[in-house]
């Protein structure tokens, strides 16, 4: 193929001016999205608004460091977190700007101080999406795949439980609550929780169940448990009639080898037994008619629900029924009981709506199928039966919930919206709702209530916080009641001591080094710990006290029960708590001369004690009465409490007076010195 | 003086003053390092927009754009699953630039397979693939699968779901091949799932590897188009041409700067997607293959074998033996020349086949691969 030199057509020496002119346009073309490119960084939203506060501050004197400003980000390595936040909101930390506009506006309250930025961020705490620089790309609110939008202010308590693990976080409020529900309600005995003990609610074992209840109680129960108890644990299964009728069917067989103990009830007399009621303070864990304790059922109808016979026999030895139950077995002589027994099956006899008696026993035929519904639901979960294995927990783990992704399709065809919260809160509120076939029982939750669950569940996240960072409740174990002991740890009490701690139930209210019951809001009913008592009251003191309790504190509600300790049962525990359960540490002794005791005196008139405190006849019922509190107090703690109560105590009424130690010693010295008061007796 | 020292510069450098006169273009042609790959004189017909619509030269020029954006996002980019998606939101909110680069880089690799794609359609249907340019053909569809594959693996690298999961359907449909597929999946992958191995190796060969092979390859390709005789045209006609300097050189130039246009602003008004971070215990429902894999993935519904063998490797291998079936002479220079009808008919059949797959599979599927309408 031959060069043709031709002479060109069209195509001259010289590009064509049409084409120059598209190459021109197209150069400025590119200019301009060169020039865009570079409007768009330095327009960005962070810049524009460290300009702004420039122009905020120009009034205001300028520190060095604002001329250095620049994208301003905290990296905490620890959490995995960027944040940039600080790179707008740039007065978050300068208290003057308290008044100024978002998002220069400083951090509202104290939390900065108890937070600082620079160790904990600000995504930690709110949420959102820190390595952005944009208001929109912070996921102020929700923004697509960012799974953490920040958090409103009403759910804003979840994000502090992720670090603070306590049942009861200091200053949260709906956390606390949803916690507390829900060691109350059971969670964990068909759901792993994450800071929960496996079985927080002691649900009695169902063994003899047809000794103690009539079928009519149990239909009634099964169908609405709070139709008997009001704030029963137990939710409501939604059970339909066939169901009921099985499971009661199943439940009534005979289960176990109980038997009930026979009394003669022609000679009960309802009278003592309900002076004995009163004596023994029962309703320091019982309520009745809406008033009471709540560390055990309300006894309002049971009556209606448990046999004279079974009453009878249980108060005689409730450990044989219930080998966990928290109940001490009161030293009751046979009489004493079956007056009891008898009152509270009169006085408190009336059966509630719905739980009237029927004749009708359950068909026994239906057994078999009430057994598999007992399995179904998992009501071994929480109630053990003689011959029924204890199979895996019925629910899933909880561990996550907090980050749980959901599948929008079912919820939206029932009209539920697909957040998450909102899922939580109505699952939490009625299972059905969300899932026609759910097991779990709807607990009845108020809005409140199921809105303070939520907040607690969302507080489990998928990725705990380390462990430097998060903050835990001392470690607790349920007293080892009815089961075999291990001398294991923690504290375990042994021998013949151990064998009264668990015959009168102490650990079910005191705690001895971790050991010991916990109510649902994670701390024990009694206030009083037994590790150090024997440094703290006197053995003569323990010894009486034991034997016959009385209210130190005359406001505190929940006062020790009755027991009806035998004498040489009290000499034992008193002998070994004052000689095991001792610190050595606050063990001492104060002069007792009586320039010191006036000295004490002043100070105790100075401090205005007794504006809590009774002495002779006045005072306040805030704190114990003193008279004569030197049988009782050991002066040794006596100086110790007043140096430091709140490490004594957490949270304790007795304020911290910053006192000296030879001012807490005469002040000893003075309130131990106070008389008993002659009209109360010896005991005071 | 000044004026001396930089005509010094510059003759050192070109070696030859600005080509204004005939002899002086013809030499700039000739010792120009650039330059030389052209030749010095062009046909006429090749210049002529509506014969190649310029779609190779996009293609090296997106080629250039993603190397260019590439080595800037290497810089901040690190390829472990803890770093990698952190990468991405530095790049997109601290970077400065940092969403520009990125976004010119995705848009820039999807335009290029789409470009590549187009341009092989060019090819086929004015018959430049038959002698002497056979070869280069082959060159040419080896070239298509590299760009695929760089796509591919540049696919993993932000490490989100989408990523994730697109790697996820991709590698599977890989291991469909009988023997060799699940050990080429062992290997791309550094084990059977998808984790730190798999983004390594997935980088490297992002990076180097398929980078290299490609800039080889493209070299190879340019050099077949001179030695073949320049760009094809119809035989037996006496063909103008024209000196490359300034008619072909400028409208090279004119190309560049449209295609640098179209990157920018693809790039300011569009942003590149970015999902969750990968979570390999969250399946997304549907999870799909990149785009330009979602036609394989429908097929594959209708039978792995199918889809993930036998219409993938069937296609490669006719295109790969094109040139050397198809020996009739005729019909080439022009496009859709009516000697090829039967042949144009059966292309356009299969590519619009390949195109209309891929948009059932990217807009026409929802979850559980069931038929959704996209709007």
């Amino acid at each position: 193929m031959g060069v043709a030199v031709v002479k060109p057509q069209g195509l001259g020496r010289r590009v064509s001016p049409g084409l120059l002119l598209v190459f021109g346009l197209l150069s400025v073309a590119l200019v301009a999205t060169v020039v865009w490119a570079v409007w768009k960084e330095a327009r960005a939203e962070w810049r524009v608004w460290q300009g702004r506060y420039a122009a905020l501050e120009a009034g205001a004197p300028v520190t060095a460091e604002d001329g250095a400003r620049g994208l301003q980000q905290i990296w905490l390595p620890d959490l995995d977190r960027v944040d940039r936040c600080t790179s707008c909101h740039l007065g978050i930390a300068e208290p003057e700007r308290a008044g100024a506009p978002q998002p220069f506006r400083a951090h509202p309250g104290r939390w900065l101080e108890i937070h600082r930025p620079d160790r904990y961020g600000c995504t930690a705490c709110h949420g959102g999406q820190g390595e952005a620089t944009s208001y929109r790309g912070a996921a102020h609110g929700p923004i697509p795949y960012w799974p953490e939008p920040m958090a409103s202010r009403e759910l804003m308590e979840a994000r502090c439980g992720t670090c603070h693990r306590e049942r009861r976080p200091k200053g949260t409020d709906w956390l606390a609550r949803g916690r507390a529900l829900m060691a109350d309600r059971n969670c964990t005995a068909c759901h792993e929780v994450p800071g929960h003990d496996a079985a927080e609610v002691r649900a009695p074992r169902l063994d003899g169940l047809a000794l103690k209840v009539p079928p009519s109680w149990l239909r009634g129960w099964l169908k609405k448990p709070n139709g008997y108890l009001p704030k029963s644990r137990m939710g409501d299964f939604r059970l339909s009639e066939r169901d009921v009728e099985a499971l009661a069917a199943f439940l009534l067989q005979p289960h176990g080898k109980l038997a009930l103990d026979r009394t003669d009830w022609s000679k009960a007399d309802t009278e003592k037994g309900g002076e004995l009621f009163r004596a023994s303070r029962c309703v320091t864990c019982h309520e009745v008619n809406g008033r009471g304790g709540t560390l055990a059922p309300a006894l309002t109808h049971v009556g209606a629900k448990a046999s004279r016979d079974w009453l009878y026999s249980w108060i005689r030895d409730p450990h044989r029924f219930q080998p966990k139950t928290l109940m001490p077995r009161f030293q009751f002589r046979d009489d004493e009981a079956r007056d009891l027994a008898a009152y509270l099956s009169s006085e408190y006899g009336e059966a509630p709506e719905g739980f009237q008696a029927s004749d009708a026993a359950p068909s026994p035929a239906l057994a078999e199928e009430g057994r598999g519904i007992y399995e179904k639901r998992g009501c071994y979960s929480c109630h053990e039966l003689e011959g029924f294995p204890a199979l895996a927990r019925i629910g899933p783990k909880l561990a996550a919930i907090g980050d749980r992704v959901l599948e929008p399709a079912p919820l939206v065809a029932r009209g539920i919206r697909t957040t998450l919260p909102n899922w939580l809160f109505t699952k939490v509120s009625g299972p059905e709702r969300v899932l026609d076939a759910a097991r779990m029982p709807t607990f009845g939750f108020a809005e409140d209530e199921a809105a303070a669950v939520t907040v607690a569940l969302l507080s489990l996240r998928a990725r705990e916080a380390p462990p430097a960072r998060t903050t835990r409740d001392p470690v607790r174990v349920p007293p080892a009641y009815g089961s075999p002991t291990s001398g294991g740890k923690p504290y375990e009490p042994q021998g013949e001591f151990g064998a009264l701690v668990r015959r009168y139930r102490c650990l079910s209210c005191h705690t001895i080094g971790g050991s010991g019951h916990v109510t649902a809001t994670g701390a024990p009913l009694s206030t009083v710990r037994l590790d150090r008592i024997g440094s703290q009251l006197t053995r003569e003191h323990l010894e009486r006290y034991i034997a016959k309790p009385y209210g130190v504190r005359v406001a505190l509600p929940e006062r020790m029960p009755h027991l009806n300790v035998a004498p040489e049962e009290a000499r034992t525990l008193a002998a070994y708590l004052s000689t095991v359960m001792v610190d050595d540490a606050i063990e001492g002794t104060v002069p007792v001369d009586a320039v010191t005791v006036a000295r004490g005196k002043q100070l105790f008139d100075r401090h205005g004690c007794v504006g809590c405190h009774i002495v002779g006849d006045k005072g306040g019922y805030v704190g114990p009465d003193l008279n004569g509190c030197g049988a009782r107090l050991k002066p040794g703690w006596a100086v110790a409490w007043l140096l430091e109560p709140e490490r004594w105590k957490p949270g304790t009424l007795e304020p911290d007076h910053g006192l000296t130690r030879p001012e807490a010693e005469a002040l000893t010295a003075y309130v131990l010195s106070l008389p008993a008061r002659k009209a109360k007796g010896a005991g005071r | 003086m000044i004026n001396d020292i930089a005509r010094r510069l510059w003759l050192s450098v070109f070696r030859v003053g600005w080509p204004r006169t005939r002899q002086t273009r013809v030499e700039a042609m000739l010792s120009s390092f650039v330059l030389h790959v052209h030749p010095t004189w062009v046909r006429v017909h090749a210049l002529r927009p509506t014969y190649t619509l310029g779609l190779g030269l996009v293609s090296f020029y997106l080629f250039l754009v993603l190397t260019v954006t590439g080595l800037a996002l290497m810089l901040y980019y690190v390829p472990h699953p803890d770093a990698a998606y952190r990468s991405m939101k530095d790049l997109e909110y601290a970077v400065t630039f940092g969403m520009f680069l990125r976004n010119a880089h995705r848009w820039a690799a999807h335009g290029m397979v789409a470009v590549v794609f187009l341009h092989m359609c060019r090819v086929f249907l004015t018959g430049a693939y038959k002698a002497p340019r056979e070869f280069n053909w082959v060159v040419g569809v080896l070239l298509l699968l590299l760009t695929l594959a760089l796509s591919f693996t540049g696919y993993l690298l932000p490490w989100d779901q989408l990523a994730y999961w697109a790697i996820t359907v991709g590698t599977a449909i890989v291991a469909y091949f009988p023997v060799l597929g699940p050990q080429v999946r062992y290997l791309l992958l550094g084990g059977h799932e998808i984790g730190a191995a798999a983004l390594l190796r997935f980088y490297v060969l992002h990076c180097l590897v398929l980078p290299l092979a490609m800039a080889f390859l493209v070299a190879l390709h340019f050099w077949r188009v001179r030695k073949d005789g320049g760009l094809s045209a119809p035989p037996g006609r006496l063909h103008r041409r024209v000196l490359a300097w300034p008619h072909l050189v400028f409208r090279e130039l004119l190309v560049l700067v449209l295609v640098l246009v179209v990157i920018h602003a693809a790039a300011l008004l569009f942003d590149a997607p970015l999902e969750e971070i990968a979570d390999a215990t969250r399946t997304p429902n549907p999870a799909k293959a990149p785009w330009y894999f979602l036609g394989l993935q429908e097929l594959v519904r209708y039978g792995a074998i199918f889809g993930g063998v036998v219409v993938p490797t069937g296609l490669v291998l006719a295109l790969l033996l094109l040139p050397y079936l198809d020996t009739h002479p005729r019909g080439v220079g022009v496009w859709f020349a009516p000697e090829r009808r039967t042949a144009n008919a059966v292309f356009v059949a299969i590519a619009l086949a390949v195109v209309a797959v891929t948009i059932v599979g990217t807009f026409f599927r929802g979850p559980n691969w069931a038929w959704v309408w996209p709007w």
